[in-house]
């Protein structure tokens, strides 16, 4: 066995971990800079196991979709997010509805949750139930920030962690769907989050502030 | 070839109107790819009836099912377009809300909902119903006032959010194929799933989990209870030809999507599962958006919720399944489409007229804007299903196919949520025409193209009423044969 395969072999065993740190680190953020520079690092544990995965099974279209999830959710879209809180000039911080300390039990009932729902579901898939409990934290946490964060970005950030998730929950049960669907894929959520950013401009220009939650005039 | 060309004049329409800065000018040109963009259509639609299924590449089919929704698309495509042309000298000009970048996005929006017909692939079709969302985004926040603004983010997440849903049970789905011993490459393609499932022993748990988000993620496009959120807010905020092609068109699209994925799961795991869900998503949307109706001011957010209603009686024709329900299903979406742009054509010549949809603001209507009332009301009688209009055949046909199946529950609740919704119509509807006039319109008469399109639309519901075109009929049983 060689040196790359025993590397890869340790990282495909170890990386949930990470992912989890990651996880609960978000939740306890208090700047959306900190909450961006958490979801790049995520995507860099996931572009990682793109390419491991690629290794071990030998797979050509594993290093373009790895180059690409490197390209673009490690650089590219951080580097917007950076340059949109600039430009938007708002405060910078979550403004979160729990404290940390709740955020964190939420997080790591959540963890637990995971667990508990993959496990009937390991046996049928044949694949690490670490790996798959990993993929529904990401989704569940995903989506409790974009419920628990009252600002725009911090929406969007939500809503890049939930697809994090699904992206991971295909790569480790099917290596990933055919090429030419990735890539549509990965062009609507370009297409998607340029959209959301001009609407955060939108936002700020007609309410002068960025807090989603003070949205309600539309009711009933 | 001819799969490709409705594609080609619909992205070829969204660029070649950004080079009118005018507005008539736009709107010429807009018309005139319109009218080639439905002669496609057509053509595409009439090929599929001589030849049979159409296939190009490995991405792009048409079969009875996907040219039944496409003739759909492209009449109410062409209602909208024409009833726009006329509708855009009240949108105000703005940087990005000048009459070239609305018929632009609209070119764009119409190129998504006919991709999604036109896919072969599962993952293509999730893109395309992605895509959507995406184009149709900024036509919903248009106007740019707060309201639009509001509706325009809220629609963007919650349906981002949803169809990621979605994307998940596509994903399960394929990992089911794929565990079966499906071809990488193939096990997405719709018909290649068809035809394998019944062979291969798909795992039951892993395609039922993928109906369930599935069902969840387009269900929140179609507007299914509790997922509806985004909807009465923008179909109320969007420009009107916006929100009929919404609610005539994009709705449809998205049952589409789930119409196909419920062919593959019956086939997997027998009908049971699936038609039980859509038969609770189903009733829940009509009980929910039905009592809804009847506490609304606002005008299109009436409108709104009685398009969750009548998509909650879609599924419930789809979750009867059978040979009455499926039909009666089918010829809803086609009869509700029509029905529903002619009463969104009306409310925006009440907004433009008073400037404003509250229906407490707005009185003695008939006397006022005697056209316009006209045409509401027989949108409206249309809508709750009276005859002699094309909306009670279908209804009548899904409740036969309840009464034939003894599911005494589904009947007790449609028919009680079709008097209740009937009720809440004729209030709203007396409050608005009768009554002391309050306030003055500013352009009571109709305009030539206006008059055109709620003609028609109404004739086609009164056509439809009385005996469905012998054409019609035959395209509606291909549909139904590939659901079989």
């Amino acid at each position: 066995m060689g040196l790359v395969a025993i590397a890869t072999a340790k990282f495909l065993g170890s990386f949930s971990v990470f992912l989890f740190l990651t996880v609960l680190l978000m939740v306890v953020a208090r700047r959306i800079s900190t909450s961006v520079l958490l979801f790049s690092l995520q995507s860099a544990i996931i572009t990682a196991e793109v390419f491991a995965m690629g290794v071990r099974e030998k797979l050509a279209a594993a290093y373009v979709v790895g180059a690409l999830v490197l390209l673009i959710k490690v650089i590219a879209i951080p580097y917007a997010f950076f340059r949109l809180v600039d430009r938007l000039k708002s405060p910078r911080d979550v403004k979160a509805s729990t404290t940390p300390t709740q955020s964190v039990f939420i997080a790591g009932a959540m963890i637990y949750l995971s667990y508990a729902a993959v496990h009937s579901f390991g046996q049928t898939v044949h694949v690490p139930e670490d790996a798959l409990a990993a993929a529904v934290a990401l989704i569940l946490t995903g989506s409790f920030l974009m419920v628990s964060r009252k600002k725009a970005l911090m929406q969007m950030l939500g809503l890049l962690v939930l697809e994090n998730g699904i992206f991971l929950a295909a790569l480790i049960t099917t290596f990933g769907m055919p090429l030419v669907i990735e890539i549509g894929i990965f062009f609507d959520i370009l297409v998607g989050l340029l959209l959301m950013g001009i609407f955060t401009f939108r936002i700020r220009d007609t309410f002068d502030h960025l807090d989603v939650s003070k949205l309600r005039r539309l009711r009933g | 070839m001819i799969l490709l060309l409705p594609l080609i004049f619909a992205l070829l329409g969204a660029v070649l109107v950004l080079g009118f800065r005018d507005r008539r000018a736009a709107t010429r040109a807009a018309l005139t790819i319109g009218a080639f963009e439905v002669a496609s259509l057509g053509a595409l639609v009439w090929q599929v009836h001589r030849q049979g299924p159409q296939q190009f590449g490995r991405y792009l089919r048409a079969d009875g099912l996907s040219s039944f929704f496409l003739m759909n698309i492209a009449f109410i495509f062409a209602l909208v377009l024409v009833y726009a042309s006329g509708y855009l000298r009240h949108i105000p000009e703005g940087r990005f809300s000048s009459p070239r970048w609305f018929y632009a996005l609209v070119f764009l929006f119409l190129f998504t909902m006919v991709s999604v017909c036109l896919s072969a692939n599962l993952g293509l079709l999730w893109i395309m119903m992605e895509g959507t969302t995406l184009a149709s985004a900024l036509l919903v926040g248009f106007y740019n006032t707060e309201g639009a603004v509001e509706a325009g983010w809220k629609y963007l997440i919650v349906c981002t959010v949803g169809i990621a849903f979605a994307l998940f049970g596509t994903i399960v789905l394929y990992l089911a194929a794929v565990q079966a011993g499906m071809n990488p490459a193939a096990a997405l393609d719709w018909v290649a799933l068809m035809d394998a499932v019944p062979g291969l022993g798909f795992d039951p748990h892993l395609v039922k989990l993928a109906f369930v988000f599935v069902i969840v993620g387009y269900g929140t496009k179609i507007g299914f209870v509790p997922m509806h959120s985004w909807l009465p807010d923008a179909h109320a905020e969007a420009p009107t030809p916006i929100s009929a092609l919404l609610s005539a068109v994009l709705l449809n699209c998205a049952m589409y999507a789930v119409m196909r994925y419920d062919a593959i799961v019956s086939r997997a795991t027998g009908p049971a599962f699936p038609h039980t869900l859509l038969l609770i998503f189903g009733l829940l949307s009509m009980v929910v958006a039905g009592l809804l109706i009847l506490v609304q001011r606002n005008l299109k957010r009436l409108l709104a919720y009685s398009s969750v209603e009548h998509m909650g009686i879609i599924a419930i024709g789809l979750g009867l399944g059978g040979p009455l329900g499926l039909f009666g299903a089918l010829l809803h979406t086609f009869n509700h489409s029509v029905a529903k742009s002619l009463l969104f054509f009306s409310a925006g010549n009440v907004r433009h007229n008073f400037g404003t949809l509250r229906m407490d603001s707005i009185g003695g209507m008939s006397r006022t804007l005697p056209q316009t009332s006209a045409a509401l009301v027989v949108g409206s009688l249309a809508i709750v299903g009276l005859p002699p209009f094309g909306l009670f055949i279908s209804e009548f046909a899904i409740l036969s196919e309840a009464f034939g199946q003894a599911r005494f529950l589904v009947v007790g609740l449609f028919l009680v949520m079709l008097s209740v919704v009937f009720g809440g119509f004729a209030y709203h509807l007396l409050r608005l025409l009768g009554g002391e006039p309050a306030g003055v319109p500013s352009s009571p008469k109709l305009i030539p193209s206006e008059y055109a399109v709620m003609g028609i639309a109404a004739l086609c519901l009164l056509v439809f009423g009385a005996r469905i075109p012998h054409l019609f009929g035959v395209f509606l049983q291909e549909a139904i044969a590939v659901m079989r």
